[in-house]
């Protein structure tokens, strides 16, 4: 939920008179005795505690300026959230390993120079803020949940091939998201509305009203998913009112209308459907 | 029967041929511009021969075919791909124009001679670069050629300076302006002068030292370098710890062009940030020549003036823009002026004979400062710590500025942006890059505009907005028009009286620290825009 608005305890963090390079000497000193080589599949130092340390001393130094001190991403120079590239990308280690090393070719992300040791302690930090998903889900019945999400969600969400394409995808939303902020979702839609989700309604000058979500926008344009769905381009000359909401397309849901036991029966099916 | 016909056509030509080489110097026919034909600027509208198209900056060409009146109908004649990226930073050129040939630089030292009919290529040169590049790895761009009769100069990601033959691209002379493994890069367009080829460097996210180099165009000897942080005891060393350690990696990276007056034979230069760029504990002072504007004497790179626009730097806010020199009545005095819109959020008239400041004002909403004082020096509101200041990117950047002459406007690219700054002491080390601390920018929280100012107050003229801060440079032609780019894609027409839009062309790809260049070819305007990866030409129907 705190994207964007890093906490306090984050940056005081921060700013602690640190020395990274003393814990960084330190770490490879440490490390110096184990022979680590890229060619390996699984991080020898996965879950090290003065590696993963070590590794956010490097993050902060190499990383954070395109991809956040809490390695969350800046979406608008496309810099990804990292904590998310092990659920949503299934990488494995080795594979994060190669794309710190050579970069991504045609993008942003450059190779770089590390040593094994130092690479491998960048990837631990980076499992070690992995988004762990929901843990300790409720237990629920997941075809009771199937009904539900067919019931109050499918009209603009989809998962494991049920429902429309409003709203985002939750296939492997479990995963991505913590139970909190799950619930908060559901009950409080309007309090974080994501990227590519912020809702406009637009006066046509020919008296046309339409309310949608802006995927996309210029200085001349909007490229919008209307609320039925339509992808549909928009010319900002020809409107006569542009009018930003803050909330979400998305009804909250209230305990009286979807109870606990209900929701977590939906999580149930979302995190087990693919299994059905 | 090919065969026959091109022995016929030898046979013809090849006595002449010989003749002629007999006679004249054999390529006096295509030498190529003078130094003079730099200096005259814009005179032959069928050129363009330096960055900014002339030495003043102002980016102001003398064109008129196109007009607001006609804008409406231009529309793309050719677009060249160069088949290279630039891992997010943009296509940054300005492409040269002499003789119906485009002369282009792209990323990872790419170049192309192209033709400015087609907008196919006559040559392509790709420099093989080093895999362990340091700053270039990360920003492989390249902002232009400078030319000089035969020749092409440009500068490369592993810090070198080489002069091309223009005709086939062949390399002339390549020598090592400083070492890339310490971090050092260069990118910038050379600016060619009279028997000099000058150049800067860049790098001050490492441990590095910033200069300005001279060469001499035919040998490539090295002719002078001003050092942009002082040595040991140099005039403005006690602008910093007394340590010789801190003074050799101080930073000052000069990675942006600058202009030249050639009656005062001053060059004026951009200096970045101090290194490390957000922790400066390790650095007290003001950390001259650091984020300043120097004035150099051409013929020896002595310091005649400087102005320092951010002291002791926190924030990353290079100086690095092409300084805009503009002869105006000031106050009821015609005045020699340079202005520049810093990345710091203030716009700055200073006479550029003197250095004297005769206007500081803010361009864009920053709560860093609001205000100079009685000297020139920013009152400091909020270092950054406290958030919501510009980010690193600033107010604006390095992407040209242009200059209106007769309405004296100002009129640049402006960043509305939110970040705070978390300083933090670097581990650094030579051939390591390093902040010395972390920003966390409130992505919510973004805007850019097209800002015209009035040069003698500072204050807005008109504004066009955008959805997201942007970072495309700006053209303005005597026919009263505005060339911009924006961050979205769109390269646009403005009326330079009022702001108004009246064309737009979307591009593909966001323009990137490039601005538009024009000329005349065939009695037809032409007006270019790098974007992406893509070079596009754009004219009015036949």
């Amino acid at each position: 939920m705190n994207r964007d608005r890093p906490s306090e305890a984050l940056i005081r963090n921060l700013t602690l008179p640190q020395r990274p390079h003393v814990l960084l000497a330190l770490a490879i000193l440490v490390f110096a005795g184990t022979s680590l080589s890229y060619a390996q599949s699984v991080n020898p130092l996965e879950g090290d505690v003065r590696a993963i340390r070590g590794g956010a001393g490097l993050f902060r130094a190499q990383c954070a300026t395109c991809h956040g001190a809490d390695a969350k991403g800046i979406s608008s120079i496309e810099a990804p959230d990292l904590t998310q590239i092990w659920s949503r990308r299934s990488l494995s280690a080795a594979a994060v390993f190669e794309i710190i090393r050579l970069g991504i070719p045609g993008s942003i992300m450059p190779p770089h120079s590390l040593t094994d040791t130092e690479n491998w302690m960048l990837v631990a930090y980076l499992q070690s803020v992995a988004e762990a998903g929901v843990i300790g889900l409720p237990a629920g019945d997941p075809a009771t949940g199937r009904q539900a999400f067919v019931e109050n969600c499918s009209t603009c969400h989809r998962a494991h091939g049920l429902g429309e394409s409003l709203g985002p995808n939750l296939s492997i939303v479990t995963s991505q998201r913590s139970l909190e902020s799950l619930i908060a979702s559901v009950r409080d839609p309007d309090a974080l509305v994501g990227r590519g989700y912020k809702l406009v309604h637009l006066r046509a000058s020919e008296g046309e009203e339409i309310t949608g979500l802006i995927k996309s926008e210029d200085a001349f344009s909007m490229q919008l998913q209307d609320d039925t769905g339509r992808l549909r381009s928009v010319n900002k000359a020809d409107l006569q009112t542009i009018e930003r909401l803050s909330g979400s397309l998305m009804p909250a849901f209230a305990r009286n209308q979807l109870g606990d036991q209900r929701l977590f029966d939906i999580f149930n099916f979302l995190q087990n459907g693919a299994q059905q | 029967m090919r065969k026959l016909l091109e022995k016929k056509w030898l046979d013809k030509v090849w006595p002449a041929l010989l003749a002629s080489a007999a006679v004249v110097s054999p390529l006096s026919a295509q030498d190529g511009p003078s130094y003079e034909d730099i200096l005259a600027g814009f005179s032959n509208p069928e050129r363009w021969l330096t960055y900014s198209g002339d030495y003043s900056g102002k980016r102001h060409s003398p064109l008129q075919q196109i007009t607001p009146e006609n804008v409406s109908g231009l529309r793309p004649v050719w677009t060249f791909q160069t088949g290279t990226t630039t891992r997010g930073r943009g296509f940054e050129t300005t492409p040269l124009a002499d003789d119906g040939v485009l002369y282009v630089t792209g990323s990872n030292n790419n170049a192309w001679a192209i033709d400015a009919h087609t907008g196919r290529t006559f040559w392509r040169y790709r420099r093989n670069l080093p895999n362990d590049l340091t700053y270039g790895a990360s920003a492989p761009v390249n902002r232009g050629f400078g030319m000089l009769g035969d020749r092409l100069f440009m500068v490369t990601l592993d810090a070198h300076l080489l002069a091309f033959d223009r005709r086939n691209g062949d390399i002339l002379w390549d020598v090592e302006l400083a070492d890339y493994r310490v971090g050092y890069a260069a990118t910038l367009a050379p600016l060619v002068l009279d028997g000099k080829v000058i150049v800067g460097i860049s790098g001050g996210e490492y441990r590095t030292r910033g200069f300005i180099d001279a060469y001499d165009p035919v040998s490539g000897e090295h002719l002078w370098r001003f050092n942009t942080i002082p040595g040991p005891g140099e005039p403005g060393s006690e602008t910093w710890p007394d340590d010789p350690e801190v003074l050799a990696a101080g930073g000052g990276g000069t990675w942006m062009n600058g202009s030249f007056d050639p009656e005062l034979n001053f060059i004026y230069w951009g200096v970045g940030n101090p290194n490390p760029d957000y922790y400066g504990d390790a650095r007290p002072g003001d950390n001259l020549y650091s984020n300043s504007l120097v004035a150099l004497d051409a013929d020896t790179g002595e310091l005649r003036w400087h102005y320092q626009f951010t002291p002791h730097d926190l924030n990353d806010w290079d100086s690095n823009h092409m300084p805009v020199l503009a002869e105006v009545n000031w106050q009821g005095q015609p005045r020699q002026v340079v202005m520049v819109g810093n990345r710091n959020g203030f716009f700055y008239v200073l006479d550029r004979v003197t250095g004297e400041l005769l206007l500081g004002t803010p361009f864009t909403a920053t709560s860093w400062a609001r205000e100079l004082d009685a000297d020139g020096r920013p009152i400091v509101l909020n270092d950054g710590s406290q958030g919501c200041v510009p980010d690193p990117w600033g107010s604006t950047n390095f992407m040209p500025p242009t200059f209106v002459p007769g309405q004296d406007l100002f009129i640049l690219t402006a960043r509305e942006t939110c970040a705070t700054y978390v300083p933090e002491q670097p581990a650094d080390a030579p051939g390591q890059s390093n902040f010395g601390g972390t920003v966390l920018i409130d992505a919510e929280q973004g805007s850019g505009a097209l800002r015209a100012l009035d040069i003698h107050t500072g204050d807005l003229v008109w504004e066009f907005s955008y959805p997201s801060p942007t970072f495309g440079g700006v053209l303005s032609t005597a026919s009263g028009l505005v060339f911009a780019g924006d961050h979205e894609g769109n390269f646009m027409a403005f009326d330079a009286k009022d702001g108004r839009n009246l064309w737009h062309y979307q591009t593909g790809s966001r323009i990137w620290g490039a601005a538009a260049m024009t000329f005349m070819l065939d009695q037809r305007q032409l007006v270019l825009i790098p974007s992406g990866t893509t070079l596009t030409a754009f004219a009015l129907p036949d």
